[in-house]
Formats: C-alpha cells, structure tokens, sequence
C-alpha cells in the first residue's frame, strides 16, 4: 500500500496535475481571503471557508480523472492486479495519495488564519472544526472520483462523470424539497433500498445463502415498521436524501461544533465509495 | 509447475479459451503458439491472476492462484503484451516500485536491482524517463520487471514484437540465458522465435489447444513416412530397383523441378520409405551397385510451418 501511495503522489509532481490542482486552490482561497478578509477589514475566516466549498466541483474531478483510468489506459494495471498486493491496497494507497495532496494544500491555506491572528482576533477552536470539516468533504468527494475513474479508461469521461455525481451531492439538498412524501412512495423506496444493499451485500460476499436471509430480514424490518409505526414512512425519501446529503453536514462544522457523528458519517462515506471502487475492478476480472 | 485445468473464458457471447488443458513442468522453457486472437493473451492473463476464468482453473505449484492468489503471484513474473510502464518515472525509480510492490526481501533491494539492471544491460538508462527510451530499451525494462522479486515462473507475452531483428535476436538470447534457472511460459505467433528459444511447444488456435510437443516430437506427429529426394544419374531403371530395398513405400518422379534445377541425363525422384525406417545406407549402396551416382541426396523435412500450418488448418492458404 505505501508504495502505491509514494508512487502516486510523486507522480501528481511529475505530472502538471499536482501542481494546476494547489495552484487553482490557493489562487481562488487567496482571492477569496483577500476580498473577504483583507479589503474588508473582516476577521471572520470561517466564512470564507464556508463559501470556497464549490471550487471541490471543479478540483476533485481533476485530481481524480486520472487515478485508475490512466493505469488501465496505460496497461500499468496488470501490473498491480498480477502482483502480491490486494485490489484494496492498491484503491487505498491512491486515495491516500489523492487525500494527502489536498492536505498538503490545506496546510498552506493555514497561513490565511495565521495573518487574522497577527492582526485581530480570531477563535482557533471555530477555524480548526471547519478545516476538520472543509478536509472531510474533500475526502469524501475524491473517494467519489476515485470510483469513477475507475469506471472508465478515459480521463476526460471520468473528470466529467465525476462533475457531473458531485453536482448532484451538491444539490441534494434542493432535490429533497422537491420528492413526494407520501407513506407509500417511501415504503417503495425502502424496498428500493434493501434490494440495493442485498445485491452489495451480495457482490461482496458472493454468496446467495447470506445474501438471501439478508434481504428477508430487511425485508421482515421494513413490514414491521411498516405495520407498527406507518408515519415513519412519510417524507421518509427527504429524510433519507437529507441524511445522505454531504453538504448538510458540513455546516456543523463551520458553526464550530465537532460533531462526531458527522464524521463517522463522511469516513462511512468515504469507504463506502472505496469498496465500491475495489468491487468495480474485481468485477472487471470476472466478466 | 504450472497446471491448467479446463480453462474456459466467455466474454458476452465471445468464447475466448474454450477448455484449455495444458502443464508445464519446472525448468521447461514452452513456447505458447498461436495466430492473432486465438486466445493466447487471454490464457496468459489467466494464468498470471489478472483475469479469472469462466470455469476452470490454474495451478500453480500445486496452489489455486484464486484462493491463494497473494502467495502464487509473488512465484510469477509477467511481461504483458504491453509492458505495463509508467512514463513519468526514471528506470530506477520503476524497478524500485515494482520490488516493493511484489513484496520481496527489502534488505537485498538495491543488489538484487542491480543484479537485474545488469542481467538486462539497462544500466546506461537506469537514470532516464522510461518516456524518453526507445522501444527495445522499454520492452528490456519490461521484462526487467517480470524479474524482480527472482520468481520460478516467467511469463511472456509475445516478448519480441515491434522490434527490429538485432533487438530480437537479443531479447531472444536474453531469454534463454534468464530461462535456465527458471520455469519459462511465452507466447508468439512467430514460428522461428519459438523454435529459436523453446524446448516444447503449445499449439493454440481458435481458443482451443490443438497441438503439443516439442518440435521433433510435432514433425513425427505429422509425418506419416519418411520421405528422401534424390537427384541420380541414371534413367527410369532406377525406380524398380528402389522400390526393391525393404521399407520403400513409394518411388516417384518429381516433375516440376525448376527449370535451372534440370539437369541433363538425370533424374530427380522421391523415395518415400516407411516411417521410423532409415533407408539412406541402402540407397547409397544400391546406386553404387548399379554405378548410378548420386549427385544429390537430401531429406525432406516438415519444418514447423508445415505443422502449424496443418493444425491450424490453414494449409490451403499455403499451396495457393
């Protein structure tokens, strides 16, 4: 795995991606932290944090675009899957790599705040539970590159997938406003629901028996919230996508709150998009 | 060493490998044969852990390479189609990458990489970008990585394709000096490579294995009789008193025999003697009796075109 990791950081030195990734950040978060900031006489970085959010939409898919898809384009692929290390090291060693970049750029972003402290005031707890925050959201939208990119040989399809599946994190929360909410619709979902886990499940542990009394019980839990209590099922697709909604969660942090289940919630995020990303190569074998 | 069970792969409705059953003993060197498509790098990928098969399965030193695929993959190294090179890292720096990632004895690194650099002779190179090397250097590197970690298996695919026949003829030698010590799977569709390097032979065509053997043991396979031509100078006489010596199936003329080739007062026949029947002597003496000389005396042989050609039936492109 670390060699993996080493490998594919360096190689976002050798490569112009590294580089257009730290420079776009720090470019748009100095402009940012300059009109924010500085021009307004304003100490109040949290909000600036806050506000550069959406440059993920942009960055991520271009530091992800070329993780997996170039070693299958290159063929380098066969030399990872035919050596003695697991699919899952190689996912997570690219992940890490990915993850450590954006640190990397993150840390430097850290002398914006020093600049407030030397000049005003600034609440230290506040800054560090947004950056824990700003650097969750970040990982958990390059695990989702991650699996694009290993979707396809293209780096051009996977930077645009990619853009396109963190748009719609992005507006999770305007579609929850907008779906039905009624008892049936969410039953639905909820069957919905458990036929996607079962056939995860299924995939992962490739064997019909478990994944069987799987989905009974799923189902036995779905019917009996159905009968026991019916109104949990109202708004239940909102409630859902809202839980799902990784913006949402975001703004405990930047309220200076560390919420712990907010980040067993991204770090959940986050593997699941690894495992599929491990299950998405695997799968290629087989077929 | 290495032992295929009924290997099938089904891509869609496409049957690849269709059950391949083959097995390759320790220290055999075995050429993998085939035309274009017919299924080679796909056993190849099999057999190395990249892919998995639709049924079947592989062996290697007696281990399953999907239920203990971690401990088979670090006995094989594998030089795909296309080396799998990364461009952006200089020749030393890749060596270094793929020792660690085959998980082999870190303390003997460095000796162990330069006991490959110099078996390869990359070592002018080691500090350049694999982007910046020409082919036959790349391929070297490439099969420079299918040694790390010293594993009993090497697997080849195709290892001197695109390159130019000085190159070749140096991978070739390259292989042979790797190959003593080790257990030697590579693929071609070019006879004379195989027979240059190999001492047994896998015929594949159309996903199924059609032939096996080493090359003496395919010429006999093929090879019903014996056949002798010869050029003697005597007339039509000759014929009967050959079809006398025991073991003469059958004597005939040849009668297109170049126009150059022609010779005046001569003939120019084939003796055709059973097989396994070595009839050289007797014809010598018996043209010596009658003071026929002979001015020519040459076995005809099957060469390994011959072979493929007929098992991969495609004999008739070949008289046409």
């Amino acid at each position: 795995m670390l060699a993996v990791f080493r490998r594919e950081l360096k190689s976002y030195f050798t490569t112009p991606i590294g580089y257009v990734f730290m420079g776009v950040f720090l470019l748009i978060s100095g402009i940012f932290f300059s009109l924010m900031n500085l021009l307004q006489n304003d100490g109040n970085y949290v909000n600036v944090l806050n506000t550069i959010v959406f440059i993920f939409l942009f960055l991520v898919p271009i530091l992800t675009m070329r993780t997996l898809s170039e070693e299958k384009k290159n063929k380098t692929e066969q030399l990872l899957l035919t050596s003695p290390i697991s699919i899952w090291d190689i996912v997570f060693g690219k992940f890490l790599a990915s993850a450590t970049l954006f640190f990397i750029t993150l840390v430097i972003t850290l002398i914006y705040p020093l600049i407030i402290k030397f000049n005003g005031y600034i609440a230290p707890s506040e800054v560090l539970c947004t950056y824990i925050g700003f650097f969750l959201i970040g990982c958990s939208f390059i695990a989702v590159g991650t699996f694009i990119s290993s979707l396809t040989e293209n780096q051009i399809s996977s930077a645009i997938g990619t853009f396109g599946a963190l748009l719609i994190l992005w507006i999770m929360e305007w579609i929850t406003q907008n779906v039905q909410s009624g008892i049936k619709s969410g039953l639905i979902f909820a069957l919905i629901l458990t036929a996607l886990i079962v056939i995860i499940i299924n995939s992962t542990v490739k064997n019909p028996y478990f994944s069987g009394v799987a989905g009974i019980i799923g189902l036995l839990i779905v019917f009996t919230v159905y009968f026991t209590k019916k109104s949990f099922f109202e708004g239940f697709i909102a409630n859902f996508l809202n839980w799902m909604s990784v913006l949402t969660r975001f703004d405990s942090f930047s309220g200076g709150v560390f919420d712990v289940s907010s980040v067993v919630y991204y770090l959940s995020f986050i593997f699941v998009f690894l495992l599929l990303t491990v299950k998405s190569i695997d799968k290629k074998r087989w077929s | 060493m290495i032992k295929a069970l009924n290997l099938t792969k089904i891509y869609g409705k496409h049957v690849a490998i269709k059950n391949v059953n083959f097995q390759i003993d320790k220290g055999e060197i075995v050429g993998f044969l085939g035309p274009n498509g017919a299924g080679k790098t796909t056993t190849l990928n099999i057999i190395t852990g990249y892919m998995s098969p639709s049924q079947g399965s592989v062996e290697i030193d007696g281990l399953d390479i999907i239920e203990n695929s971690s401990a088979v993959k670090k006995k094989i190294g594998y030089l795909p189609d296309v080396p799998p090179l990364y461009m952006d890292m200089t020749v030393g720096e890749y060596l270094d990458f793929v020792y660690n990632i085959k998980k082999a004895d870190i303390s003997a690194k460095e000796k162990a990489i330069n006991e490959i650099i110099e078996t390869v002779k990359i070592g002018d190179v080691k500090n350049r970008l694999i982007k910046n090397l020409s082919k036959g250097y790349r391929q070297r590197v490439g099969i420079a990585q299918a040694l790390v970690g010293n594993p009993e298996i090497l697997i080849l695919d195709e290892p001197t394709s695109g390159l130019d026949p000085v190159q070749i003829i140096e991978i070739r030698n390259l292989i042979k000096s790797i190959g003593e010590n080790r257990t030697v799977f590579l693929s071609s569709h070019i006879l004379s490579e195989i027979e240059a390097v190999c001492n047994r032979i896998i015929i594949i065509n159309k996903g199924e294995i059609v032939a096996s053997g080493t090359p003496l043991e395919l010429r006999s396979h093929i090879e019903g009789s014996r056949k002798l031509q010869l050029k003697v100078k005597s007339d039509k006489s000759i014929i009967d008193d050959l079809l006398k010596i025991s073991g003469v199936k059958n004597v005939s003329i040849i009668n297109n025999a170049k126009q150059e080739e022609i010779e005046i007062d001569t003939i120019d026949i084939v003796v055709e003697s059973e097989k396994g029947k070595d009839i050289r002597e007797d014809v010598f003496m018996l043209a010596a009796e009658k003071r026929r000389p002979i001015l020519m005396m040459v076995e005809q042989k099957f060469d390994l075109e011959d072979i493929f050609l007929q098992v991969t039936g495609k004999e008739e492109n070949k008289t046409n």
